[in-house]
């Protein structure tokens, strides 16, 4: 029986996350799995704040999608690293194993997907938006319902496709999980898929068409997420169906 | 904060070699310049832009894009400060002073003692008229030779550098003189009325 | 929230945490209906301004201001006047 979602009563308490393992995903993405000892579960697309503290008593915080599914362990987070950013770097190219830092949610029950919801489901990713839907993803395949599915990707080569292993052996396996990717910037040689940012056309060709009731959940930078959200609201999808996450700096510095 | 578990090897990397002379406590000095807005960036055709200086109800004064133009220019370098902590260095502007708006419209002193500068997309914020009188306070048209870009103001924004940046207002359309001081946007939801970046008054209660 | 704060997010779901310090039950998921034009949005659904300052949710519908929220050393703020209600 698959239990309706009850999205667990927001904590914000700050918790200490101890780093368990790093896995290198691309040449400027790690994700770190943590150790959280009171945690209590998230749903997949939920994110958590994280704080850093340095000697001098200067802290910095971020928020990051929650990437792994509820059924693991422990949470990773998937960090892409931005040239000006003040804690991306120190993530992607300082943090180790054993170390520490706060941690406090999960935040954020609107953005959220679970087996228990009926339905196709159409996934938009840009760059390290693909996070909260890879949450999304290894949540359906550890439930194994086999729910319609769509992931369409966009990446600026094959070299930047986060989880991309993982995501093409999962759609391998599955028939009823189509993975789509497009790669904007640089191609490998006889690619014969799609070379260009996501689209109108591109949608029709390979969305579900709106009478069948897909649930859309997009995420990435600004410009990707208004795009394909107004692309999809002109092929008939109501507006109410779809969920963005706009992934971005906002007036600080990058992060 | 107090208790918080250190980071082991994280620093801001704010602690750049700046000039401590010419920043003001708690900022860093960034060579980028980041955007922040309330709200969307108004897309502001000049042949519609006016700018027009109120008092009570009435109008003291308007300008078209062209009457504005040809009014006394001023070229001004200088440093600014956000309240969210990034300062920026050696920036050029040129525009108009407001010396020189009060002598376009007859006045040889401003009328009140208090001004609610209001931009386009709604954002206010408010200003004692002796921290726009001599040379203080400026409406911009040029950022380093060029047009202001939209996102940054233009094609006009207020520009008042020896505040906090919030006070220097995008998209400035009006100057209301006000008898009374009224809180703008900002000030009006915990941050500080006046923002003195070297007595640090960001927030109210500083 | 801390003074330092730049989030990733642009989102209403961005103002979650920012928000969540004064709501119980999860805010992002509070249905919120605009005075100006009527539309009914998730607060998660709101595009969020101004970030690094406090947080600025404006309507999907009509942009009209639903929601603005600061957090400083002094306190905190929430003015919810372009808001008809919210809804849990």
């Amino acid at each position: 029986m698959i239990e309706p979602a009850i999205a667990p009563q927001p904590r914000l308490e700050w918790q200490l996350a101890e780093v368990r393992a790093i896995v290198v995903e691309t040449p400027r993405v790690k994700s770190l799995l943590l150790q959280v000892p009171a945690w209590q579960g998230h749903l997949p697309g939920q994110h958590v704040d994280i704080r850093l503290t340095a000697e001098d008593g200067y802290q910095a915080q971020r928020s990051y999608s929650i990437a792994s599914p509820p059924e693991d362990a422990l949470l990773t987070l998937t960090v892409e690293r931005l040239d000006n950013g003040e804690v991306s770097p120190y993530l992607v190219d300082d943090v180790r194993v054993g170390d520490q830092f706060e941690l406090r949610g999960p935040i954020g029950g609107y953005f959220v997907w679970t087996v228990a919801t009926r339905g196709p489901l159409c996934l938009i990713a840009g760059g390290s938006g693909i996070a909260p839907l890879a949450a999304m993803l290894r949540h359906r395949a550890r439930r194994k319902v086999r729910a319609p599915t769509l992931l369409m990707y966009s990446s600026r080569s094959l070299e930047e496709v986060i989880y991309g292993e993982e995501l093409d052996a999962m759609s391998r396996g599955d028939s009823d999980l189509r993975l789509v990717n497009t790669l904007t910037r640089e191609q490998p040689e006889g690619w014969t898929g799609y070379r260009r940012r996501i689209d109108k056309a591109m949608l029709a060709e390979v969305g579900f068409p709106p009478e069948q009731h897909p649930k859309i959940f997009i995420c990435g930078p600004t410009p990707l997420v208004e795009d394909a959200s107004r692309f999809l609201v002109e092929l008939g999808h109501p507006f109410p169906t779809i969920k963005t996450e706009r992934f971005g700096p906002t007036g600080g510095l990058a992060s | 904060m107090a208790g918080s578990p250190i980071s082991r090897g994280f620093r801001s990397r704010r602690q750049e070699q700046t000039p401590r002379n010419r920043v003001p406590p708690g900022q860093y000095v960034t060579t980028d310049f980041p955007v922040l807005s309330a709200g969307p960036t108004p897309q502001i055709k000049v042949e519609d832009w006016t700018l027009a200086l109120q008092l009570a109800g009435s109008l003291l004064g308007k300008w078209s894009w062209a009457e504005f133009e040809a009014l006394p220019q001023t070229t001004i370098k200088t440093d600014i400060h956000c309240v969210t902590k990034w300062s920026k260095l050696d920036t050029t502007w040129r525009g108009v002073t407001f010396d020189d708006l009060l002598k376009g419209v007859g006045l040889a002193e401003p009328p009140t003692p208090y001004v609610m500068a209001h931009s386009d997309g709604g954002y206010t914020t408010n200003l004692p008229v002796a921290d726009l009188i001599n040379g203080r306070g400026m409406i911009v048209t040029r950022y380093e030779g060029l047009p202001i870009p939209p996102v940054h103001g233009g094609p006009a924004r207020l520009f008042v550098p020896h505040l906090y940046f919030w006070k220097s207002g995008k998209w400035v359309r009006r100057l209301r003189f006000m008898e009374k001081d009224e809180r703008g946007f900002w000030e009006s939801l915990g941050y500080h009325n006046y923002g003195d970046p070297w007595k640090e008054q960001r927030y109210d209660g500083d | 929230m801390t003074e330092n704060n730049s989030v990733l997010f642009l989102d209403g779901n961005a103002a979650a945490s920012l928000l969540q310090e004064i709501f119980v039950p999860d805010i992002s998921i509070a249905e919120i209906r605009c005075v100006a034009c009527g539309f009914a949005s998730s607060v998660g659904s709101l595009r969020l301004y101004a970030a690094s300052m406090g947080a600025v949710l404006r309507c999907t519908h009509c942009d009209g201001i639903l929601i603005r929220a600061v957090h400083t050393r002094h306190g905190r703020w929430l003015e919810m006047t372009g808001a008809r209600h919210l809804r849990f």
